[in-house]
């Protein structure tokens, strides 16, 4: 398919309508990415997704948008309420993949004698995934029913965390449309097997450094200075919500023939907004969404448990505490001003993260003068950003920005590129201590097999949609 | 590898997918449980501890391979089985039945090569040509 695609500025390309497309594509990125994506199947999803009933304003992408099933990873679109669709592809299977930093009272330097052992004790208290557990997490069917409503204020409530915590998470840890009958058994079976667990894959716990502040006083506001040690935890809602998607897009496929949908591609499969599956899906995803929150609150716990037993310091030293945390697989109901009035929209963002402006009301108070956190990992041998959410961003992206850095290498080709090499010794080399539990994972992890977040935030910052703040360097990387 | 059948691994940037053969539909998806095996815990063999009954339904022989190996992923995540021996006992395009014989994981013995998170729809294609079944499925790592 030879897509017609124009430059608008440095970092802007648009799409324009062609084929069956109801709107254009607008994608953020500069012209070495562009050459990049013409190469690869991105750009053809981009004009697909444009292509769905009810879509208001362009088909988005981010500078690290890559493929993806149905909509492409990087990816934005919203959706009038009366003639649009909601599309699980348009969410990802593992709904509510986010991150969570915490900032600490902590110097990097005063843990890097103690490197080791924290990466150890992390490793230790955070199980990975399969076949390992926390001995004080039991949870029965009906539990995990109050964890999907509750999201992270479960945890808080069974004493993982305090409420404070909750003022500094996206919905505030909680998605209150979730209902926990609308999803299967199958869910519930493997959500009671994985809650408080990390996951792996790209899934990650980080001790890092931070680098280099940017904006001082976005930094100041945010609680970052220099040299400060931090934490960040990547992970989503683990085989709970692949359940959900999987369930739902059985229900999308029969629900795209019954409503007459006509899919460019079959993993775009939706219904209307105004129908009874897209409720039912929504709230599903809420459950899912509320799962991940409530594990990135569990693994919180489980961090500042394993600092204070490596450092002997008690909370009120170490002071952990969350700065924010940012769902990057989720489809939400938001109000935007479009055209010069306001409308509700359902906006999904799949692999793009929520960047709200400074005096938006969902900006956490201590936020408001400086804009919305947006907390955006590398690979684990490079660097990490901490940028805020912008005024262009919600006049052009839906208050939306990138998520990451997204893969360049196969896996396959990233092992090959790693045979030979220790790569652990290389990371350790650089400073970086890697603890991984699955075998194939570190030579599939290798920095090289990775776009550089530097450059995504470099367009993401020269477009507007974000404004960079700090630069975090890992220490230590614990993965499942 | 019985010759009757087979798979072999395909790369994709983020995910990775198994094309699949087999002279029978049974055989079709036996191979395709292996490979999942296979992505996830590299070679592994024993002696069955357990066996189950697993029956799946499909709206056509696409949907049900994703269902078959959707269905490995639910044991494995919440009984930590690996499937080392997949027995097809009936299989049509939308209806398949099978005993599977496992071994529970034990991380001692046996390691995880990757997490999988489902089977998905991409590329999805199961035919029957010149007496063969051949089919291609990608999962979401």
């Amino acid at each position: 398919m030879n897509l017609k695609v124009e430059q608008i500025d440095a970092c802007r390309w648009r799409i324009p309508r062609q084929g069956v497309m109801r709107t254009e594509g607008l994608v953020f990125a500069n012209r070495r990415m562009m050459e990049e994506l013409r190469k690869e199947q991105a750009l053809e999803q981009v004009a697909n997704v444009a292509t769905l009933p009810g879509i208001v304003g362009p088909s988005i992408a981010m500078p690290d948008i890559h493929w993806g099933y149905g909509f492409p990873i990087g990816g934005v679109a919203a959706f009038d309420p009366d003639e649009g669709i909601v599309s699980p592809g348009g969410v990802g299977y593992d709904i509510n993949c986010g991150v969570r930093l915490l900032r600490s009272a902590l110097s990097a330097g005063d843990a890097v004698p103690r490197l080791k052992e924290l990466a150890d004790a992390l490793f230790r208290n955070i199980p990975s995934g399969v076949g390992s557990h926390r001995r004080d997490l039991k949870l029965s069917i009906q539990e995990e029913r109050k964890v999907l409503r509750k999201g992270a204020s479960w945890a808080v409530e069974q004493g993982f965390g305090s409420a404070e915590d909750l003022n500094h998470i996206e919905e505030g840890g909680t998605i209150a449309e979730a209902d926990p009958e609308l999803v299967s058994d199958r869910a519930l079976e493997r959500g009671r097997a994985q809650l408080g667990t990390l996951g792996s894959g790209n899934h990650f716990i980080e001790i890092q450094q931070v680098e280099e502040i940017m904006d001082t006083r976005a930094a100041d506001c945010l609680g970052l200075f220099a040299g400060q040690l931090t934490v960040s935890i990547h992970t989503g809602s683990r085989g709970f919500g692949y359940q959900v998607c999987d369930d739902y897009l059985r229900t999308m496929l029969r629900a795209a023939q019954k409503y007459g949908i006509s899919l460019p591609d079959r993993q775009l499969c939706c219904a209307p907004l105004t129908s009874p599956e897209a409720s039912q899906y929504l709230a599903a995803m809420a459950c899912a969404a509320n799962f991940a929150f409530a594990n990135r609150q569990l693994i919180t716990a489980w961090v500042r448990e394993s600092f204070q037993q490596v450092l002997a310091l008690g909370p009120a030293d170490l002071r952990l505490s969350v700065i924010y945390d940012v769902c990057h697989n989720i489809a939400k109901w938001e109000t935007h001003q479009v055209q010069g009035r306001p409308r509700r929209l359902c906006v999904h963002r799949k692999g793009a993260t929520r960047a709200f402006p400074p005096g938006h009301p969902e900006t956490p108070e201590l936020y408001r003068q400086v804009g919305q956190p947006v907390l955006i990992p590398g690979d684990m041998g490079r660097y990490s950003y901490v940028l805020v959410g912008t005024a262009t961003a919600f006049a052009e992206t839906f208050g939306s920005t990138c998520h990451g850095a997204g893969r360049v290498l196969s896996r396959h080709a990233a092992k090959n590129q790693a045979r030979g090499r220790d790569i652990v010794a290389e990371l350790a080399k650089k400073g970086i201590l890697i603890r991984a539990a699955g075998r194939a994972t570190v030579a599939e992890e290798i920095p090289e097999a990775y776009k550089d977040v530097r450059d995504v935030v470099g367009v993401v910052e020269q477009a507007g949609i974000g404004k960079i703040v700090a630069r975090l360097k890992p220490l230590a990387v614990i993965k499942g | 590898m019985p010759e009757a059948g087979g798979y072999r691994l395909l790369e994709h940037t983020a995910d990775i997918g198994l094309e699949i053969w087999g002279r029978s539909l049974n055989i079709f998806f036996e191979q395709a449980g292996e490979g999942l095996r296979d992505i996830l815990f590299g070679p592994v063999s024993g002696t069955p501890e357990i066996c189950r009954r697993i029956e799946v339904s499909g709206q056509d022989s696409g949907q049900l391979l994703v269902n078959w190996l959707n269905e490995f992923l639910f044991l494995w995540e919440t009984e930590n089985l690996i499937p080392v021996e997949i027995n097809v006992i009936e299989a049509s395009p939308d209806h398949m039945v099978a005993w599977v014989g496992g071994i529970f994981f034990d991380p001692a013995r046996h390691g995880i090569e990757r997490e999988i998170k489902a089977a998905t729809y991409h590329q999805l294609q199961v035919k029957e040509e010149n007496g063969e079944w051949r089919g291609r499925i990608f999962l979401d790592l």
